[in-house]
């Protein structure tokens, strides 16, 4: 009998190891792979813009100074190393040798200069955010640059992907206005990948940079990215084998769950724990009754954000701790220690008397209060979330009207003359959290004339303090310990109800391989990913 | 004879002139009155903006110049056919627009031919063949078809013929990547084209059907018709020779309208068969607040919608000559 287990014990390992072997089988170069996202972009160039379809794209065309491991710490692309001062004020870079443009001219410290100082930091929505302190850019020699910074600013390091900070040919671009010139939609880069031609409202093509610095990649011969407005059609032209990859929203989840146990089609995860995005209600902390804690708190307590992750979200997600996700975990910013929890087993109860000291009292209908809640404009999903806390808050008394609108009425509205109650998001907390979630929560980022900023309205100096000080802080321990603190003080006052880590999961056909190979996932370079033939 | 018809329809093309202007005029106030602009709308896509950004795209789009600076400033350019750049594509909206033409172009004229074609065929023949089960069985089609959504036929089709019977692709304009040429190119587009031409042929081809067979019932009862049948002329000689032609007519004025709608109505069946053309262009444009886009497709299907008119008209005399042109007012003898 026992023998016998053995033997199966030994089957299984020898299974496991068949099945591993498959998988490390080598990469074959060539072959196309067509990936769907949507919308279609604007633009192809990110330097100009951080749309995500537009990052999407780009990011196989440009490379930045840095790239990032799955434990989000730095590894070299066009910098080959860097020495950061001991003062933390000057980062120097060495270039890597023989890189080309696509265009065949050779890449220098200049074009480093160029675009990190004149195009991204003014250009990119997130530049000042990512390269604000940098000053001035030296460059001693065409394989060296210098970054000199106002103050030392330890996030910098975490902001120099192609994501954030991809170089541009100076040549294409100096003395030029940058949003007309012709290169930001024929884009010369350095990256594994050349753009061919944009057919507008069908495809973009890609083909394989021959001259690509990284030897031997990119080893697809050609990336097309597909658009089609319709959901429905996309997962048939997943399932027909039409398209192979479908970035995350392109699928609605339940689709995503039903292609998923289609023989030839896997869901492909991870590749957004540098994006860390998190789902989110947006709460007025300005305008009653939500300007009092308590009642913030009860709509938090009232909220099962399993249910949520689970009936609304398919499962691709989970109930979120704070605004610092835990997808961060390896630099150490993330914590649940001393957290405020609210998915306790009496939440009700608690819901309940906290409503009724904020003086809500139950009305003849049995309702205490009314709130409007606009329903983010970004899919219907975010419709059934809205549909389901209506009912969730429903339960404690708090009446809520659901409102959709289009976008741009939907912009104008909430966030630029801040009128609303409660609205529904997401929001990317980026590998740092000063980079990305710094700006929901700082008081700084309260400006009706700037979309996405802190449209709660949330003011408090103990919040400032620690944002402040994290940007400049170089101990790493110190540091993380002010994100802790913002962590609990920002989950006690839940100006924001922090609900779901979102997984960013793409659609994929098995016969694409190592799409995920990178923290930035779909928005790496993608040099690595193959098909079998 | 067809120098007169030349005039007659250069004659109203002059008409139509203030007519567009018009429109321009209206459309131009008429969209700035929805909220939120073009700078709000790439800032939230951003997912972020400092107001460094969004002042820079609102000079750069002149969008902080007052409204009456930025209507005289249109007005001039559209005069000489300008129209204006599509800061949001970067790209002059004449190219954007130019571009997507020629797939909705094809698009459309192969739903007319289909849904004129089928529908007078079917039409005509329900009411030659009226009170029998064949012409029940038209009306009751004709009735479905008419009521269905078009996004739900389109779905449908996808998954009966290219997910069950994989016949057709889902979606697109041709095999993407695949440079072919010539014939072969011309046979994946036709191959492509099968699907969303019929789904949007559906709905017209309904209409059709039973306007022809309402008009085709009316006709057959005319005098005319009578006396055909008296002479001892054959069936099918009356209704081919005499009654089709006369009963022909609302379908043509129908059809001038398809025409005219053909911008706007063929979103929904772009969308699903990810066919690239104006339809989607003008929605995306809508929903991003690319008002020089907007504006620059509302100016040509207006000026779509002059000639057509014109070209119904002429085609009214070559099917029933006792119709005349006239480009002047009808004056008392």
């Amino acid at each position: 009998m026992k023998s016998f287990k053995r033997l199966r014990q030994l089957a299984c390992a020898m299974s496991v190891m068949f099945v591993a072997s498959m998988a490390a089988a080598a990469p074959q170069s060539g072959g196309t792979v067509v990936i769907t996202t949507s919308p279609e972009p604007a633009l192809i160039t990110n330097a100009l813009s951080s749309a995500p379809t537009t990052a999407e794209l780009a990011t196989k065309i440009f490379d930045g100074l840095l790239e990032y491991d799955m434990n989000l710490q730095p590894k070299p692309s066009l910098a080959e190393s860097w020495t950061v001062s001991p003062d933390g004020k000057k980062i120097t870079f060495k270039l890597r040798e023989g890189v080309k443009w696509h265009d065949g001219k050779p890449f220098s410290s200049a074009d480093v200069q160029f675009s990190l100082l004149k195009v991204v930091k003014d250009y990119h929505p997130r530049g000042q955010g990512n390269l604000g302190p940098v000053t001035s850019i030296d460059t001693p020699d065409a394989k060296t640059a210098v970054l000199n910074l106002a103050y030392p600013y330890p996030p910098l390091m975490m902001g120099l992907s192609s994501l954030e900070a991809p170089i541009v040919p100076k040549h294409l671009y100096e003395g030029t206005d940058f949003r007309n010139n012709p290169a930001v939609n024929q884009p010369v880069g350095t990256g594994p990948f050349k753009f061919v031609r944009w057919e507008k409202g069908n495809f973009i093509e890609l083909a394989r940079n021959e001259n690509y610095w990284r030897p031997g990649r990119p080893y697809l011969d050609r990336l097309i990215f597909r658009f089609i407005a319709d959901g429905a059609t996309r997962a048939a032209a997943v399932e027909r084998g039409e398209i192979d990859v479908a970035t995350f929203g392109t699928i609605n989840p339940v689709e995503m769950r039903r292609l998923e146990k289609l023989p030839n089609i896997t869901i492909a995860k991870g590749g957004y724990e540098a994006i860390a995005p998190v789902m989110m209600l947006e709460l007025n902390v300005k305008r009653p009754p939500l300007d009092d804690k308590r009642v913030r708190q009860a709509i938090a307590y009232a909220i099962d954000r399993n249910f949520v992750v689970k009936n609304v979200w398919y499962g691709f997600g989970k109930p979120a701790v704070g605004p610092i996700s835990s997808f961060v975990k390896a630099s150490g910013a993330f914590t649940d220690q001393g957290v405020t929890r609210f998915d306790v087993k009496d939440r009700l109860e608690i819901a309940n008397r906290l409503l009724d000291e904020a003086g809500l009292k139950r009305g003849a209908n049995g309702m205490r209060t009314k709130i409007v809640h606009d329903v983010s404009p970004f899919g219907e999903d975010y419709r059934r979330m809205g549909e389901y806390i209506k009912q969730a808050l429903a339960r404690v008394g708090i009446d809520v009207e659901l409102r959709s609108r289009d976008y741009p009425t939907f912009v104008r509205q909430v966030h630029n003359e801040y009128d609303f109650n409660m609205t529904s998001t997401w929001s990317i907390g980026m590998a740092d959290p000063t980079l990305g979630v710094q700006r929901q929560t700082w008081s700084k980022m309260i400006n009706p004339k700037v979309p996405f900023g802190n449209v709660s309205q949330y003011s408090n100096p103990e919040v400032d303090q620690r944002w402040v000080a994290a940007q400049t802080e170089t101990d790493r321990a110190k540091r993380n310990q002010l994100f802790h603190e913002l962590q609990r003080l920002l989950v006690d006052d839940s100006p924001i109800i922090w609900l779901m880590e979102m997984d960013l999961v793409a659609v994929q056909n098995k016969r694409v391989n190592d799409l995920i190979t990178s923290p930035l996932g779909l928005r790496g370079g993608l040099y690595d990913t193959w098909v079998s033939r | 004879m067809w120098a007169s018809r030349a005039r007659y329809v250069l004659g109203r093309l002059i008409h139509g002139l203030p007519i567009i202007m018009a429109i321009v005029v209206v459309n131009f106030f008429l969209i700035r009155l929805a909220p939120g602009d073009a700078a709000q709308v790439m800032a939230g896509e951003s997912g972020a903006a400092s107001p460094e950004y969004m002042a820079q795209i609102r000079a750069q789009f002149g969008l902080d110049q007052p409204l009456y600076v930025q209507f005289l400033q249109y007005m001039k350019n559209i005069l000489v056919f300008d129209m204006g750049y599509s800061f949001r594509h970067a790209r002059g909206v004449a190219e954007l627009i130019f571009d997507r033409l020629g797939a909705t172009a094809l698009l459309m004229a192969a739903s007319m031919l289909i849904s004129v074609g089928v529908g007078i065929l079917l039409g005509a023949i329900a009411a030659v063949r009226d009170r029998t089960w064949t012409a029940n069985l038209i009306v009751t089609f004709a009735i479905v078809t008419y009521a269905t959504p078009l996004f739900w036929v389109g779905l449908m089709l996808i998954i009966a013929f290219s997910i069950h019977l994989p016949w057709f692709p889902t979606s697109g304009i041709s095999v993407v990547g695949a440079a072919d040429t010539g014939l072969r190119h011309v046979l994946d587009v036709a191959h492509h084209l099968v699907l969303p031409a019929l789904t949007l042929s559906f709905f017209y081809m309904a209409l059709y059907t039973r306007l022809m067979r309402s008009s085709m019932l009316e006709t057959l009862r005319m005098d005319f018709i009578n006396t055909a049948r008296a002479k001892g002329l054959a069936n099918g000689k009356i209704v081919y020779r005499h009654a089709l032609r006369n009963a022909i007519l609302p379908v043509l004025t129908m059809a001038g309208v398809q025409v005219s709608s053909m911008l706007g109505g063929s979103v929904i069946v772009e969308s699903v068969f990810g066919w690239p053309g104006l339809g989607l262009l003008a929605f995306e444009a809508l929903f991003s607040r690319d008002l020089n886009l907007l504006l620059g497709i509302f100016f040509l299907s207006s000026i779509l919608v002059v000639i057509t008119n014109a070209i119904v008209d002429v085609v009214y005399t070559i099917v029933d000559p006792r119709i005349e042109l006239r480009r002047k007012r009808h004056v008392k003898p």
